[in-house]
């Protein structure tokens, strides 16, 4: 098993739970299960929900990350996956969290950004959309030392 | 020896061999177990392999354990030879809730099943019962998967072969009282072989495998999921209503990344959805009836479904009959040459023709050539074809007054036998009397690319009897500067999508500027298609072309009429009177 660091970010299309369920039950759901997986096997991340679009980061050994998202791909309750960015890395951004769930502090912005991250994968989009969850998870951090 | 009948008797005994800790009670249960035809695992809340079977070992592909010497199971299955990655993780995800680490987790593990399919074939039926707090005991058995034997099994990805497929298929369609629909959803990959070419064959087959395991993932129990060779894979499904419905799901979830290796490929897939008995009462017809749904799915464009329609029968076998025309056509004189003049954009003087093959079908009248020249290319006729207008362009530009010269189109096939073409040429040139200098070969960028070897080999030998050499179609295909290099072309024709594009499109003009510069800098002639307005000619004059064809000047006329138009040019052109 390799020990390289792998870093994953994708976006993805919300396909069923906007007209058959809540969005929110079915997210936390979601995340009871990926915290559960993650914390076995040493992937830490972040995930997005903004308005009908997800954003996912995840970080760990490169063989784990691979099954992990092998895992998310065959989910139908998301469509349209895009990877954003998949490479090595020296350091994890988000070493703290089996798998951070963050609210957009600035919805419209975080739409934007996702609705970009969408239709232009190319270029920066991989860098923005981990810059845009490090600093909501950021944000929650110190609201959680504050606490 | 089969020391259990049942997972009851394997379990009792595992519960005995618990509670004695007598060292050599245990060693006998081992040596008891190592005979036992099913497989068995004791685990502790660590998840630790305190007791492991030679059948446990066998079946998941694993150096046994030492005995005694806590392993962790999840270590141990990342080892196995037997589960893919995809497998090892859900074993493991399953014995979770059986380990310490999540005693609230509310999953219940009382004789938890699961079945998961082995690298080789066969599927791996495992159930695990919690025994206490503390351990927990799995029973593994394998089985054949839906009874496929093991040699209908294609070994990279586990699933049943294309001869399985066909086998189950006839079974479902000669059923009595087959009342249910079966449906046959034939799968193609795109873009699977760009991945073999860029990323290499063995993440290739770990693409593969994992197109295998994302198919078997949404088929239901029941459904048959074949790879029939190559990238192609065909699901059988019963009892179905709207199997386009699947048909889009596993294109959207085909078509979904993959990560292996670190890379990122990206495939796409193409499925042709055909109904039995509705669109074929017998295996082959069925088979033949998704076949072309799929073909119109490739022809629609990636990733879509398709589902077989009476007309795609229809269109397919029109297209069987022309082929069938067409075998007969040469020996039946069906062909005609048309001819379509080239002019000099400086002086306006007529410089030649392109020869041009029409087909006159006896029925169905004459037949647009981009109807019948991919049916030829396709099929090699072209090969004959070709020859037989270069012979009949040779003789009829004899009959022509002064220089004016004749373009004969040469196809890639026409290529692949190196010596075939120089030598044919040099016979049209004899019979003919036509001299080497009157003859241009047109020859498209994609031909020269396929056979680039022979190509230049070719092209040399033609240049060496005097034949004039041109690049056809320039600017669509692969427009490489090192083909310009690696032959000194006597013309470049600018592609005809660059002239119709010229009125409303900067970067058409653009292209055209560069390609007669470039053109003119090598010291080639470069001919703009396809001019029908005189705002065209006017702007390819400008943009330093040196020639032009297209229906401002004429459209192609038979061979009869062209002593006629030359008559009609040159009395236009009284330069062209003086020159010839």
């Amino acid at each position: 098993m390799t020990t390289d660091l792998f870093r994953l970010v994708y976006c993805s299309r919300n396909t069923i739970f906007a007209d058959q369920c809540d969005p929110v039950a079915e997210i936390a759901k979601i995340l009871a299960a990926s915290r559960l997986n993650n914390a076995r096997d040493g992937v830490t991340g972040a995930l997005l929900y903004s308005d009908g679009c997800f954003a996912q980061v995840l970080e760990g050994g490169l063989d784990i990350v691979q099954r992990t998202f092998e895992r998310i791909q065959r989910d139908t309750r998301h469509g349209d996956v895009i990877v954003l960015e998949a490479r090595r890395t020296e350091a994890r951004m988000f070493g703290m969290w089996d798998m951070a769930l963050t609210e957009p502090a600035d919805p419209i912005k975080a739409k934007a950004i996702l609705g970009l991250a969408l239709a232009e994968p190319n270029g920066d989009a991989g860098t923005t959309v981990v810059a845009l969850l490090d600093g909501l998870v950021r944000r929650e951090g110190d609201w959680a030392n504050a606490a | 020896m089969d020391g259990f009948q049942s997972d009851a008797d394997a379990r009792a005994t595992f519960d005995t061999l618990l509670s004695e800790s007598n060292g050599h009670r245990a060693a006998l249960t081992q040596a008891v177990l190592d005979h036992a035809a099913a497989g068995f695992i004791g685990l502790d809340a660590d998840l630790n392999v305190v007791l492991c079977n030679r059948s446990a070992a066998d079946m998941l592909g694993l150096t046994p354990p030492q005995l005694w010497q806590p392993v962790p199971l999840p270590q141990c299955l990342r080892e196995s030879t037997r589960l893919n990655s995809v497998g090892q993780l859900a074993f493991e995800a399953a014995l979770y809730p059986a380990s310490k680490f999540y005693p609230d987790s509310g999953l219940s593990i009382v004789d938890r099943t699961l079945q998961l399919i082995l690298l080789d074939g066969p599927s791996l039926h495992v159930i695990i019962h919690q025994v206490d707090a503390n351990h927990c005991f799995v029973s593994l058995s394998v089985k054949a998967t839906g009874d496929v034997p093991l040699e209908r099994i294609d070994g990279l990805t586990g699933l049943s072969d294309r001869q399985w497929f066909r086998e189950r298929l006839t079974t479902e369609l000669t059923a009595p009282a087959q009342e249910d629909q079966v449906a046959v959803l034939l799968i193609d990959l795109d873009r699977f072989k760009a991945v073999n070419d860029s990323h290499g064959h063995p993440i290739g087959d770990a693409l593969l495998q994992m197109v295998a395991q994302r198919l078997r993932s949404v088929v239901r129990d029941g459904d048959l999921v074949s790879r029939l060779g190559g990238d192609e894979f065909a699901v059988m499904m019963l009892g179905v209503s709207a199997p386009e419905a699947m048909g889009k799901r596993l294109v959207d979830l085909l078509s979904r990344p993959y990560l292996i290796e670190g890379h990122v490929p990206v495939i796409g897939a193409s499925i042709g959805i055909a109904m039995g008995p509705r669109d074929g009462a017998d295996t082959a017809s069925l088979v033949r009836a998704a076949d072309l749904a799929l073909y119109q799915a490739k022809e629609d464009g990636r990733q879509s479904v398709r589902v077989f329609k009476q007309e795609m029968d229809t269109r397919a076998r029109a297209r069987h009959a022309l082929l069938h025309d067409l075998r007969r056509a040469l020996a039946l004189q069906q062909f005609e040459v048309h001819y379509q003049p080239q002019t000099n954009l400086g002086s306006r003087q007529l410089v030649g023709f392109e020869a041009l093959v029409r087909w006159r079908h006896p029925e169905l009248g004459l037949i647009p050539p981009d109807r019948f020249i991919p049916l030829a290319e396709e099929t090699g006729l072209i090969v004959g074809i070709g020859e037989w207008v270069l012979r009949k362009a040779c003789l009829d530009a004899m009959s022509w007054p002064g220089q004016l010269s004749v373009a004969v189109n040469v196809s890639a096939k026409q290529l692949e036998d190196p010596n075939r073409l120089p030598r044919v040429v040099e016979a049209a040139l004899t019979t003919s009397g036509l001299p080497a200098t009157r003859l241009e070969i047109e020859i498209t960028e994609s031909a020269l690319v396929r056979y680039e070897q022979q190509a230049l080999q070719v092209l040399h030998a033609l240049r060496a009897k005097g034949v004039r050499v041109s690049m056809d179609d320039f600017g669509t295909g692969y427009s490489s500067l090192s083909q310009l290099r690696s032959f000194p072309f006597d013309k470049l024709k600018i592609d005809r999508s660059f002239v119709r594009d010229l009125s409303n499109s900067d970067e058409a003009v653009a292209v055209i500027r560069a390609i007669a510069a470039l053109g003119a800098s090598l010291g080639m002639t470069t001919t703009a298609e396809g001019v029908e307005t005189d705002e065209q000619e006017a702007m390819v004059r400008n943009d330093g072309c040196t020639d032009m064809q297209g229906y401002l000047v004429s459209r192609p006329v038979p061979a009869e009429d062209v002593s006629k138009l030359i008559r009609s040019l040159t009395s236009d052109l009284p330069t062209l009177q003086e020159s010839i």
